[in-house]
């Protein structure tokens, strides 16, 4: 029996006069296989997933037709927790997939809910934790794990029961390079037990060799499926033209070690003086004997009109190194200089911005426009041409009006940095700004970042992604290759 | 399977009995709900030293408005309200507030979700009434105080003091301590319910939350 | 609860009370607000409470707490009136106050830090606690550290627009300043209940029929013996014989 098998599905969210997620898609994934569905943004693809372990249409109202069998099951009409036992489903945003606040609790309470005997389920507890290499997570709290770690626990919890499908869903959003090498040794093991992978995916590198078939979507429905060997000879630039990111990261990779190997502009011969400076800089949290964590940055400087890209694994210390530039937090030794001067963490604050990963905290007002217009006179004339200039400048006229909350994730990133522009920021800081999209909202990003360098904005990116680093950054620096 | 079955719809269906999705719902809220209290009664330790708890119902109903108002519009069914207030007693409970809370926070979110039914959970003024009614819901963690005066009052009897003349000081504050602090929490609950109402339409309706 | 999820939880289960036996010392330090027990009860009880804490290996809390309490009956036993200063009086009854309110809260700390999410949950669903009520409060012991991140992230972002976050801005403009802070934390709280339905939803946890717990909780002789000893001055004191 197939893992699944569908045929003719559509599916629409809401009300009936949407636009259908899903039209006439017919997949089947056989035992052990692993299909990856792919395409760009609002393809499908997500959707698709959810009617396989029946979240849509129970969760996710709407109506669907055709027939999905899931396992032999009708996912659409059996209750969920049927479904239970045998798809397991991992999600893309590791820090709200987890509904225990305690690693071993998350792992032991699909078996809780199975009902099935404390000592049944400490067994299948250690039993998935072994297999999947998580064992030194265990009995640990979720708020001091990393995005990775947090990710090797969701696929050992969803495959505690011991699922003959496991469904994933851009697994690999917000990690770094080696966190999704270890996501791929996970997906091996879980085929080589004979357990079916869906996973939908941006990101495709990861999962070359791994991957038996490739369903492209587009618009709702399946376009193209290719079976491994012939989907891995594509051009690059015919993966490029369907939307997707690239399947062969070393071109990238070694464009970025080019990168890492250029000098700072400030130094060189035209002796144009960077916009921030830092000397003998060591960065960290906690004081004295409560010190948690520190790290000597080597002297690096910004210039206006670059594009800098800050890269290294997590843990290299790259969110605390940009906190600390942009004065959210003061460095424990060492000096900033801003201009050629000594800046204090207040000065670096006025001076700089940064694009918070999850950009929903930085957007405050009612109306995109009142959003840019927060410390400003809604009288004052200057401001409001200020205001509209901006606006332009990133194609928000059309939104000006719309809650910034209803917006999509990289409308809002445009916001945050109108509000930044309006502040007049020299420094813009933007944090993991293209986690989890897809190869066309990717040079969306890039592009802005290159027009906030050509007004004369210095720009830092802090990024795991490869391609956006080796498209759009001028300089790269390696935290990593410069701990020595 | 050869007979083509039906689509399945679940655009229309939607059940009075709370689903489990409901349920977390419902306690995403009443985590932020237990953030206010926390934050009203760090504030009115702040304001009236010992007296810890006495403004806390009024400080938190000043500014729970937003999350009371987006929960009732979120579920709009019955139970949430009563199943908010009843954690957030049990909560009160198991870290050390006085137990009779919880009965308190029982009784008024229980009467506090049927008024918010007679509305919909969409009329204004019912909500208002109801969010008020709710607020009164932590009176219980300043019921202690008047186990403490008569508390008082032993000890200085059982000191051999003259008490009457302790009595008749602490009746006085005690009752007019007692008439501000209610009070206080129905013109706050009144400010509250208005603000969270004010920002719900400001921005959940307009962004499509709520 | 807060801190023993964050924390190795089995080695600390095993040397403290069970859940329900925490419980029965919450009700009995309830209970002594009702009678207006002695001195010396008081100080016995407040003993056997700490006692526990001790076992679990919370030295500094149990210290902390028998300090406080002995500073409070100190000022408690403060004769405003030999004294002079009949001002004294309401530092006096606060301390007397405080001090009958201890029990509470010392119990409470007690179960409060050493219960493990599992234990807490466990115990409900011995107790036939309802679902209803099971599941918002595993969601609260889950979203309350969250709430207080996505709080420092907001100040940050408010610091970096160069809104006021101090003292003196909540002072100056109360509702603007709750309205910058609360907005984003609802918009995240829906976006966090939509994931943490989804992933509950799909591991099972709307299933019916009884629902287990990794954990096992059994009342021991320790726990009897913790309930007898917590019940016996309290009782001799109500009937009179202390």
């Amino acid at each position: 029996m197939d893992a699944v098998d569908a045929r003719n599905v559509s599916f629409r969210y809401g009300q009936a006069d949407d636009a259908p997620a899903l039209e006439s898609v017919s997949l089947g994934v056989a035992p052990g296989e692993c299909v990856v569905l792919c395409g760009a943004s609002g393809c499908g693809k997500t959707t698709f997933t959810r009617v396989v372990n029946g979240l849509a249409p129970s969760f996710f109202r709407g109506t669907l037709s055709g027939d999905v069998l899931t396992c032999g099951l009708d996912a659409a009409r059996v209750p969920i927790d049927r479904l239970t036992p045998l798809v397991g489903s991992v999600f893309q945003n590791p820090k709200t997939q987890y509904f225990n606040a305690n690693t071993t609790d998350e792992l032991a309470f699909p078996c809780e809910n199975m009902g099935m005997d404390a000592a049944e389920i400490n067994r299948r507890v250690a039993d998935a934790a072994g297999r999947f290499g998580v064992t030194d997570l265990l009995d640990r709290g979720i708020f001091r794990l990393s995005g990775g770690q947090k990710q090797r626990v969701a696929m050992a919890a969803a495959v505690v029961l011991g699922p003959r499908l496991v469904v994933l869903d851009e697994p690999t959003g917000n990690l770094d390079a080696q966190a999704i090498d270890a996501m791929r040794d996970l997906v091996v093991r879980m085929k080589a037990d004979g357990v079916s992978v869906l996973v939908a995916e941006h990101r495709l590198a990861w999962l070359n060799g791994v991957a038996d078939r490739y369903a492209v979507f587009d618009a709702g429905r399946i376009v193209r499926e290719y079976p491994a060997d012939e989907f891995l000879a594509l051009s690059p630039d015919h993966v490029a033209a369907m939307g997707l990111r690239t399947l062969d990261p070393e071109p990238c990779r070694r464009a970025v070690a080019r990168l890492a190997a250029v000098p700072a502009e400030g130094d060189g011969p035209d002796g144009r003086t960077a916009l921030l400076r830092t000397r003998d800089l060591v960065v960290g949290h906690g004081r004295g004997r409560r010190r948690a964590f520190s790290r000597t940055v080597p002297d690096l400087s910004l210039a206006r009109g670059e594009i800098v890209g800050l890269m290294g694994r997590n843990g290299t210390g790259k969110t605390t190194l940009v906190r600390t530039l942009t004065g959210l937090a003061g460095p424990l030794s060492g000096r900033i200089e801003l201009d050629g001067r000594t800046a204090r963490p207040r000065d670096l604050m006025r001076a700089g911005f940064m694009v918070m990963q999850d950009v929903n905290y930085q957007l405050f007002s009612d109306s995109v426009r009142e959003e840019l217009m927060i410390g400003s006179d809604a009288d004052d004339a200057d401001a409001c041409a200020r205001c509209d200039r901006v606006l332009a400048d990133l194609d928000l006229p059309r939104l000006a009006d719309r809650h910034p909350m209803s917006l999509s994730g990289g409308q809002k990133q445009r916001v945050a940095i109108g509000s930044a522009l309006m502040c007049g920021k020299d420094l813009i800081v933007l944090d993991e700004p293209t986690s989890g999209l897809d190869r066309f909202h990717m040079e969306q990003v890039g592009r802005l970042l290159r027009r906030l360098a050509q007004r004369g904005r210095a720009v830092l990116v802090v990024t795991h992604d490869e391609e956006l680093a080796a498209g759009w950054c001028d300089r790269v620096i390696d935290l990593e290759a410069a701990r020595g | 399977m050869t007979s083509q079955p039906s689509p399945v719809s679940t655009v229309e269906t939607t059940t009075n009995r709370l689903s489990t999705a409901d349920l977390i719902t419902v306690g995403v809220f009443a985590a932020l709900y237990f953030v206010m209290v926390c934050v009203a009664t760090l504030v009115s330790t702040l304001f009236t030293g010992g007296f810890g708890s006495i403004f806390l119902p009024a400080i938190a109903a000043l500014i729970s408005g937003p999350v009371f108002m987006l929960l009732a519009a979120r579920l709009g069914k019955f139970g949430g309200i009563t199943v908010m207030g009843l954690v957030i007693g049990l909560f009160l409970f198991v870290s050390g507030h006085f137990a009779l809370s919880f009965v308190a926070s029982l009784v008024f979110p229980l009467a506090a979700d049927l008024i918010a039914r007679a509305g919909r959970y969409r009329g204004r003024t019912s909500l208002l009434v109801s969010y008020v009614v709710f607020s009164y819901g932590l009176t219980g963690p300043i019921l202690p105080l008047w186990f403490m005066k008569d508390a008082y009052v032993a000890s200085l009897e059982a000191r051999g003091k003259d008490a009457a003349y302790i009595e008749g000081v602490f009746a006085h504050i005690n009752a007019g301590t007692f008439v501000v602090s209610m009070a206080a929490i129905l013109v706050c609950a009144l400010l509250g319910g208005w603000f969270g109402q004010r920002l719900m339409r400001k921005h959940f309706a307009k962004a499509g939350i709520a | 609860m807060r801190t023993a999820a964050t924390a190795p939880t089995s080695r600390r289960d095993g040397r403290s009370l069970d859940p329900r036996a925490k419980l029965y010392l919450l009700l009995l330090a309830n209970l002594m607000l009702f009678f207006h027990v002695g001195l010396a009860t008081q100080a016995t009880m407040i003993a056997l409470f700490l006692a526990p804490m001790l076992v679990a290996g919370r030295v500094r809390m149990a210290a902390r707490f028998a300090v406080l309490y002995a500073a409070m009956t100190a000022l408690g036993l403060l004769d405003p009136d030999a004294l002079g200063v009949p001002q004294l009086h309401v530092v006096s009854a606060l301390a007397v106050g405080a001090s009958m309110m201890l029990p509470c809260f010392a119990t409470g700390a007690y179960a409060f830090t050493t219960t493990s999410a599992s234990a807490f949950v466990c115990a409900m669903r011995r107790m036939r606690v309802p679902e209803a009520v099971v599941v918002p409060c595993v969601v609260i012991i889950r979203f309350f550290p969250t709430i207080l991140e996505d709080y420092r992230r907001i100040r940050e972002a408010m610091a970096l627009r160069g809104i006021a976050t101090g003292a003196f801005a909540w002072v100056r403009h109360p509702a603007r300043s709750l309205e910058y802070v609360v907005v984003p934390l609802l918009m995240n709280a829906t976006n966090v209940a939509q994931d943490l339905s989804v992933a509950a939803l799909t591991k099972g946890l709307g299933r019916d029929g009884v629902h287990t717990s990794r954990t096992t909780i059994r009342m021991r002789a320790a726990d009897w013996l913790a309930m007898a000893a917590c019940t016996l001055p309290l009782a001799l004191d109500a009937a009179g014989v202390i």
